[in-house]
């Protein structure tokens, strides 16, 4: 586990040695600034009859975050493992005194950092927002952190997905889909009968969980589900990574 | 250091190492000699713990390849085939991380990257990025990333490969020099390679082991003696056949037409060489040319080879 700390940082330095960082960053920048100044647009139109404070639309009711949340974590996910397989770089990788467990754990640390990092800007809105008006920052704490939840748990299958193959755009096409099955399964709870259906559905929805994380609603469901399934994806990516050995 | 115990290794299909042992003693120099497909990077896979033998077991420097896995990573150096690097890095930079990874410990790790850096002659492209190198200086990146945690054992693959005649020599010469101070097992496929630098060789086909000795052992044991070249110009046929007639001869081959030019096998001990200058101009053909051949381990590779399929 001692190796985690130089491997980590190299995952996150490899982002910025390469241009993808800066593309992600003023893409993702240029994406949410729209997303933000639609909705202020919108909340100053006095025929609007909305409900909600706009750091509550912002990460509650719109589509917008949901491309944002599937997009993002499937394209900097997508080099982790597969371009190391495809330069050989594994090679040398893993036969340094490094751990299975060491090399996945530090790869998803460097991506969710990463991650992060792509939304440190976004503090600026709240920081706009607090100039004109009184802010209640419990829902806004805990917008980010359901982002910061649901962010883990996309770079995790990500990781997952990028473990499988060794070309990189299979892996970002495989984990955006996987993504979007992940969001998208709560729509069943409107589609199923049965009362058990229903809750399986309903505790399984994103769009749910955001809506209460944008109310300031921690609920530790959605806390266990996101992390539990954080912890299997990376099980399974260290079971493939372990598994790759054996051919 | 290395100890080998019957490894064998199959892929979905073939077996890419079949039953193979061996033993690399401290500060040796083993020459892993094959044909491409021969298994030598299979072998040495398995070696750095990158794969697991199908059966079989080894220990490097005491430490079973499977058990104490991370054990014998620390003590590993290794540089695979194509030296996978990251292009996108500087060399200090690509190194400075190899060595936190490897445990080297903070202090003194710069002065040893240092070291290391003038030991493989890259410290004049330190600040470089490893995409822009030539593929001579990505050789020797990868070679100080091998040797940067100070490992006891060395494992290349193939690390000459692709170089011009000069990056060879001065790699070459490297490596040498690393020997005694390192174990090294390095694999080739270039033959004078072997017989520059090792002090041992084994020879690899079809993932078996075919012969393993010293070079000059290997030689001698192939050829049972020297060979002459001689160039005659007169009747090939017939002199051939005095030649032949000389006692110490062994074989007598003719090579090429007009002058002729016969590759003679003395027998081990025998110095024929006067003899066969006075039956050549006692017979007034004109002798223009005798040396004696040395035999290269190419001789000796093709006629193992051969004659190993012809038997499979």
């Amino acid at each position: 586990m001692g190796k985690i700390a130089p491997l980590f940082m190299k995952e996150l330095k490899s982002y910025f040695y390469s241009p993808i960082a800066y593309v992600v960053l003023v893409v993702f920048l240029a994406f949410n600034s729209f997303v933000f100044s639609l909705l202020m647009i919108v909340l100053n139109d006095p025929r609007m009859t909305i409900e909600g404070s706009a750091m509550q639309l912002y990460f509650g009711r719109t589509i917008f975050l949901y491309l944002v949340l599937s997009i993002v974590p499937a394209v900097i996910t997508m080099r982790l493992i597969a371009e190391e397989r495809k330069s050989g770089t594994i090679e040398v990788l893993m036969t340094a005194p490094v751990t299975d467990w060491d090399l996945v754990l530090s790869k998803f640390l460097g991506a969710w950092a990463f991650f992060l990092f792509l939304w440190a800007p976004t503090l600026l809105y709240v920081a706009v927002l607090r100039w004109y008006s009184p802010l209640d920052y419990g829902p806004i704490c805990s917008g980010y952190l359901g982002t910061a939840l649901v962010g883990a748990m996309f770079i995790a299958v990500g990781l997952l997905c990028s473990s499988l193959t060794r070309n990189q755009i299979i892996a970002a096409i495989v984990s955006y889909v996987v993504i979007t099955t992940i969001w998208i399964v709560g729509i069943f709870e409107n589609l199923v009968s049965g009362e058990l259906a229903k809750g399986i559905f309903a505790y399984l929805s994103v769009f749910n969980h955001f809506d209460g994380f944008s109310k300031g609603i921690v609920d530790t469901r959605p806390l266990v589900y996101y992390t539990t399934s954080t912890i299997l994806c990376l099980f399974l990516t260290v079971r493939i990574v372990e598994s790759q050995k054996w051919r | 250091m290395i100890d080998a115990r019957n490894l064998s290794k199959n892929y979905a299909v073939t077996r890419a190492v079949d039953n193979i042992s061996f033993r690399v003693n401290k500060g040796e120099i083993l020459g892993f000699l094959g044909p491409n497909g021969a298994g030598k990077t299979t072998t040495m896979r398995m070696l750095t713990c990158f794969m697991p033998p199908t059966s079989g077991t080894a220990t490097v420097g005491g430490y079973d390849i499977f058990r104490r896995s991370l054990d014998v990573r620390r003590i590993i150096g290794y540089l695979p085939e194509n030296v996978p690097l990251y292009p996108d890095m500087r060399v200090s930079e690509y190194l400075d991380y190899r060595a936190r990874l490897k445990g080297v410990p903070r202090k003194g790790r710069a002065r040893r990257l240092k070291d290391v850096m003038e030991k493989t002659q890259v410290a004049d492209v330190g600040h470089r990025i490893i995409g822009q190198l030539s593929k001579g200086y990505r050789q020797r990146v990868g070679l100080a990333e091998a040797l940067i945690h100070d490992p006891k054992v060395l494992i290349l693959d193939e690390p000459t490969i692709g170089l011009d005649p000069n990056q060879v020599r001065q790699v070459r010469a490297l490596i040498k020099q690393l020997g005694g101070e390192y174990t090294i097992l390095l694999s080739t496929h270039i033959l004078p390679e072997v017989e520059a630098i090792c002090g041992r060789v084994i020879i690899i086909d079809h993932g078996r082991i075919v012969a393993m000795d010293t070079p000059e052992n290997l030689i001698r044991e192939i050829r049972g003696g020297s060979r002459l070249v001689v160039e005659v110009r007169g009747p090939g046929e017939e002199i051939r056949k005095a030649v032949a007639g000389i006692a110490g001869v062994r074989k007598v081959e003719r090579r090429g037409n007009g002058v002729s030019t016969l590759a003679v096998d003395v027998r081990e001990e025998a110095d024929v060489r006067e003899e066969v200058a006075r039956v050549i101009t006692g017979r007034g053909w004109g002798l223009r040319e005798m040396r004696k051949e040395k035999v290269t381990l190419e001789d000796i590779f093709v006629h193992i080879t051969m004659h190993d399929q012809e038997n499979g």
